[in-house]
């Protein structure tokens, strides 16, 4: 009796290319996206201290956490960011939150926006 | 070989989200310590110049760990305020004082955090691993 498992190499080859693909992309891309949720946070507590400084919501805080995104790889045009409240006195708590959306993609598995949220709350400094 | 790497995707993703979980409660205690070192005795400060912090500064550290805690307290195995009440908080009001804890030797007052952060990680615990892993998060600041 003649066997043939010329075809068993294609097969074996098609399940690691369908199982193996994912696996790399889940890594590649959550690893990506978990890196930028923690540069993220780190931008979002300098905002916040930035903000306890100056008393509040400004131009320059914004500033501040906008160029702190762009050197970690973010587009700050793409991150909804709110200061509450925009006008803080001596020791009162003010925060900073950033939501941001991260794209993961994986062949025949996955294709979602991940929400990263990020927030901080940090203590006015202006006594007014 | 399936399962083995749904297995290893697990354990990854997992690793992922308690690496983040875990810087989040740093730079929450971080944070905490900065406020609170920010506190100062202001008549002690004017009456000779040097930096003390004020009574509360230890409270205050507290409640700010709460509140940077509190947005991420999902993830957490036990509650922001319980977290931040069993947290080791120390404040060194003069300076050069050594840590007994870290051994650090702070050239100003300082406040010094030590927490054990309890976090959540059902995908370990899908492996038969612990549902819930604490990690240690020591954070102090000076004032200046």
């Amino acid at each position: 009796m003649r066997t043939d498992d010329s075809g068993l190499a294609t097969l074996e080859t098609i399940l690691s290319v369908v199982v193996l693909v994912p696996v790399l992309f889940s890594v590649i891309a959550f690893g990506g996206a978990f890196q930028r949720w923690i540069a993220q946070d780190a931008a979002v507590v300098q905002a916040a201290r930035f903000a306890a400084e100056v008393g509040g919501d400004s131009a320059e805080v914004r500033a501040l956490l906008a160029d702190a995104l762009t050197g970690s790889g973010i587009d700050p045009s793409r991150v909804d960011v709110s200061i509450e409240p925009s006008r803080v006195g001596w020791r009162e708590p003010i925060t900073v939150r950033a939501v941001s959306q991260a794209r993961i993609d994986i062949p025949f598995i996955l294709h979602i926006d991940l929400p990263l949220s990020s927030s901080a709350v940090a203590r006015g400094e202006v006594n007014r | 070989m399936l399962p083995l790497v749904l297995v290893v995707i697990l354990g990854v993703l997992e690793l992922g989200a308690l690496r983040v979980a875990a810087a989040r409660a740093r730079s929450a205690a971080d944070l905490a310590t900065v406020v609170a070192i920010g506190d100062q005795d202001l008549l002690a400060l004017s009456a000779t110049g040097r930096f003390r912090p004020s009574q509360d500064a230890a409270a205050v550290a507290r409640e700010y760990l709460v509140l940077n805690l509190l947005p991420v307290e999902h993830t957490l195995g036990a509650g922001a305020a319980a977290i931040a009440g069993a947290a080791d908080v120390a404040v060194f009001a003069d300076a050069g004082q050594t840590d007994p804890l870290t051994g650090r030797r702070y050239e100003q007052p300082a406040v010094r955090i030590s927490a054990d952060v309890p976090i959540k990680t059902p995908a370990f615990a899908a492996l038969l691993l612990g549902a819930v892993t604490t990690i240690r998060v020591d954070a102090a600041s000076e004032a200046r």
